[in-house]
């Protein structure tokens, strides 16, 4: 990985409109989002050979969007399942691309995550949840249907053993909500969240209440990879890809076996290596959240906070825009949309860009940066960006 | 003819397959048995095709009888029912529990009868084994 250090570069984001209730496909929409990108980058959709997705039945495929574009690609890829696989996919376009399979690359996540299928549970049949998962029989009898009871197990013993309170999930919360008080296309733009309200808020299942949660949105987001020589050619301030770790899976993937390590415990030491940089060098960051605890356990696999003390990081409001690390600042999937993690990717490379400049949303220092990708406890993948 | 008292188990029942069958099969009788690995002595819960700690296929099912004992892991406690049957028992405890004599295997289960003031990390629990249907017991856990 260290060969192809600022070799590739993101040179376009774009996003479809966010909703409740899109009223159209999920091909539209990722139509609508990957001729945002297209026009961000100022490239043309015959520039793009290769097109890549991935979704959990529950959108279109890259064939679909390349088709509707008038385009005749080198490369369709489609993968399941979500979190990680943004910097999944950018490692894999990057190795097409190093290899002479394609040149341009269109990556993008679509789906009615609100008023389609619902990754919240509910929305899955539980013949398809026991069956489908490995070793579901032995957790969906109990009544375990829902990630955020999953995740909530993890959560509770990492919390116990390390001090973190109630209090320190909601300083997640109210630094992100605060943030997509900036961002008029955030979910709860206008709708802020302090710290009282939060504390009295009950818990949808423990340690989680409903902010703790990450919210579910009808929309689709693009990014475009190419190499940073071809980016010269492109309009949009390439954001430069200085090392991955495209994604690490743990030993035992079951959810309750190994409940205290996850696998970004292991993403961390290679991404740093393949990066040549160090925790304490990265100024902003996209930490994944699907749920709030999910941001602390990150600091803590990264290296971003010192074991056992990342609730007073928290606390002392460096999640915040004047903090040590401004995390999520577009609101993160708690506060602004989730499109499986890659509405944080677009985040962070215009922060990278500093498209914000001027305005209250620019990050000071954004040298360094980080994004980060959590399929589960047992997957992770994270990327270091800078301009 | 005399009516007979009729058990309604609206909780999703545990689907048996390949891999799992010996341990449910065992839970119908109220027993434990658990896979464990012949290579490398560790215990596979949940159990596969092969061992998930070194990859050995020399794995075997090992019954550890009716008296299992064992303390809360880690656990959770629900306030929405996420699946079917679980609206009328509010709030589910939902935990791993640590065998007490076996501290290599964890296994979920709700604690039953328990809420946020008497679950905790460490609280002692033991198997117990509920009958949803004539044929069918779900193995769960009760505070000691
Ligand atoms: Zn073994």
């Amino acid at each position: 990985m260290e060969k192809i250090r600022e070799k590739y570069a993101i040179v376009g984001v774009g996003e479809s409109n966010r909703s409740k209730n899109s009223g159209v496909t999920p091909l539209e929409l990722a139509l609508e989002a990957a001729r945002a990108a297209l026009a961000d980058a100022g490239l043309e959709a015959k520039d793009i050979d290769g097109f890549m997705s991935y979704s959990e039945m529950d959108s279109c495929n890259p064939h679909q969007v390349a088709t509707y574009l008038g385009v005749r690609p080198k490369v369709v890829k489609e993968m399941f399942g979500g979190g990680s696989s943004t910097e999944l996919l950018i490692a894999e376009a990057i190795g097409l691309i190093e290899t002479g399979q394609a040149n341009t690359v269109l990556i993008f996540r679509s789906m009615n995550g609100r008023s389609g299928v619902r990754m919240g549970g509910g929305g899955f049949s539980i013949d398809a949840l026991q069956n489908g998962f490995d070793g579901g029989s032995f957790i969906i009898p109990y009544g375990a249907g829902s990630p955020g009871q999953w995740f909530g197990l993890f959560a509770t013993r990492h919390m116990h053993l390390n001090g973190l309170t109630q209090e320190h999930l909601g300083h997640v919360c109210t630094s992100f909500y605060e943030h997509a008080q900036r961002n008029p296309k955030a979910f709860f733009y206008g709708k802020p969240l302090t710290m009282e309200e939060y504390m009295s808020t009950a818990h949808l299942s423990s340690p989680f209440t409903k902010h703790d949660y990450c919210l579910e949105s009808d929309e689709a987001n693009a990014i475009i990879v190419t190499s940073t020589e071809r980016a010269k050619d492109c309009k949009s301030v390439p954001v430069k890809i200085l090392g991955m770790a495209a994604r690490e899976v743990v030993s035992h993937a079951h959810y309750w076996k190994n409940i205290d390590e996850v696998a970004a415990d292991y993403v961390a030491p290679r991404l740093y290596e393949n990066a040549g940089v160090s925790p304490e060098d990265i100024k902003v960051a996209s930490i994944y959240d699907c749920f709030s605890w999910v941001v602390l356990r990150q600091l803590e696999a990264y290296g971003l906070v010192p074991k056992g003390e990342v609730g007073d990081f928290v606390s002392a409001g460096n999640l915040r825009m004047d903090g040590k690390l401004p995390t999520n600042t577009a609101g993160g999937m708690l506060s602004e949309g989730y499109t499986h993690g890659m509405n944080n990717v677009l985040e962070i490379v215009r922060q990278v860009r500093r498209e914000y400049e001027g305005t209250e949303r620019q990050v000071k220092d954004t040298e360094l940066a980080i994004c980060t990708g959590w399929t589960g406890p047992d997957v992770a993948g994270a990327m270091i960006l800078c301009k | 003819m005399k009516e007979e008292t009729k058990v309604i188990y609206e909780k999703p029942i545990p689907l048996k397959n390949t891999y799992n069958a010996p341990y449910w099969d065992a839970a119908d009788r109220h027993e434990l048995n658990v896979q464990k690995c012949n290579t490398c002595s560790n215990y596979n819960h949940p159990p596969g095709p092969s061992c998930a700690n070194c990859g050995s296929i020399d794995v075997f099912w090992e019954n550890l009888g009716s008296t299992i004992t064992g303390e809360v892991y880690t656990y959770i406690v629900s306030n929405r029912p996420f699946l079917p049957g679980f609206q009328n028992e509010l709030p589910t405890v939902i935990a791993v529990v640590q065998l007490e004599e076996y501290p290599d295997i964890k296994i979920i289960g709700n604690v039953l009868h328990g809420n946020t003031e008497t679950v905790s990390i460490g609280t002692k629990v033991k198997m117990v084994w509920i009958e949803a249907t004539e044929e069918r017991a779900i193995p769960q856990w009760v505070m000691v």
